[in-house]
């Protein structure tokens, strides 16, 4: 249940710590609230100090505070219900930073996520994850 | 009629993966049940809400009654088990190995020494009389090796005009 200013962890390696949620993305039947898989527009509150040695290598922060960037939702606090009619819930909002085209930013992910994002779609992210519940 | 318990387990194995709650120890039917996954990425599923209440309100189910860490503590409606156990013992059994089936096994075991004995001089005399034929036997052939078939040169064996 992820609405305007909801803040959230992100758990990829692109630099963000946490974001604040500014817009939900075509999601008109949800009366504007987010869940797991879907997109959402985000301010970088928090970010990963930029240094000059780590800018050169992979691992280089992609993002600084302020920043408006896209991202999908992959953990919520709110219950979310399965297909088989089970429930399942988290005890924090995460999301995963994107670029315009629906891509990840960062190279790796580190947390858990919800297998529901493969269902909607994000199989790469859940390919990426070290743990999908 | 075991072949339907049987089968029935199989089915129950196949086709249903049953979960169990983590506080209380009840089994999970599919489509039941609320998994909570912790902050330290630990997943914990329950059967219902009470069981999710009870551990959110940091209840310790060792000391909640009706749990089944509670009730195994505690002794509860276990005493078949353990008699079960107690019942059960270690069988000698014999059967057959390579070469040698059970039977001939059992034979062997009930000879008496005498019967044994002479079996033994009877084998000792055969092998003695076979002995004394062989040596019979090698005493008279004698005669000279190499002795057949005229002698061929190689040149001619090799190939002369007449193997072209």
């Amino acid at each position: 249940m992820i609405g305007l200013k909801s803040t959230l962890n992100c758990i990829d390696n692109s630099g963000a710590l946490i974001v604040e949620c500014v817009n939900i993305l075509k999601n008109k039947v949800t009366n504007g609230w987010g869940s797991v898989g879907d997109e959402i527009v985000v301010v970088v509150q928090k970010a990963r100090p930029v240094s000059a040695a780590a800018q050169a290598s992979v691992n280089a922060v992609k993002v600084r505070r302020g920043d408006v960037r896209r991202a999908v939702i992959v953990r919520t606090r709110k219950l979310v219900r399965r297909p088989d009619g089970s429930y399942i819930r988290f005890d924090d909002n995460a999301a995963v930073l994107l670029n315009n085209k629906r891509e990840m930013l960062g190279t790796r992910i580190g947390g858990i996520v919800s297998s529901d994002l493969r269902l909607k779609g994000w199989g790469k992210i859940v390919s990426l994850a070290p743990r999908v519940v | 009629m075991a072949s339907l318990t049987r089968k029935a387990r199989r089915r129950e194995a196949y086709s249903m993966k049953l979960e169990i709650d983590s506080f209380s120890g009840y089994r999970i039917y599919p489509s039941k049940g609320k998994l909570f996954v912790r902050g330290d990425s630990k997943v914990f599923r329950f059967a219902s809400s009470k069981n999710a209440s009870l551990f959110l309100q940091r209840k310790n189910p060792r000391k909640i009654a009706w749990t089944v860490v509670y009730r195994k503590m505690h002794k509860k409606g276990i005493t078949e088990e353990v008699a079960k156990k107690r019942s059960r013992k270690t069988v000698k059994h014999q059967r057959g190995i390579v070469g040698a089936d059970l039977a001939t096994i059992a034979a062997r075991r009930n000879q008496t020494a005498a019967v044994r004995t002479q079996q033994r001089l009877a084998a000792i005399t055969k092998a003695k009389t076979e002995k004394k034929e062989k040596e019979v036997k090698k005493a008279k052939p004698q005669r000279p090796v190499a002795a057949s078939g005229p002698k061929v040169s190689k040149q001619q064996m090799k190939g002369g005009k007449a193997g072209r």
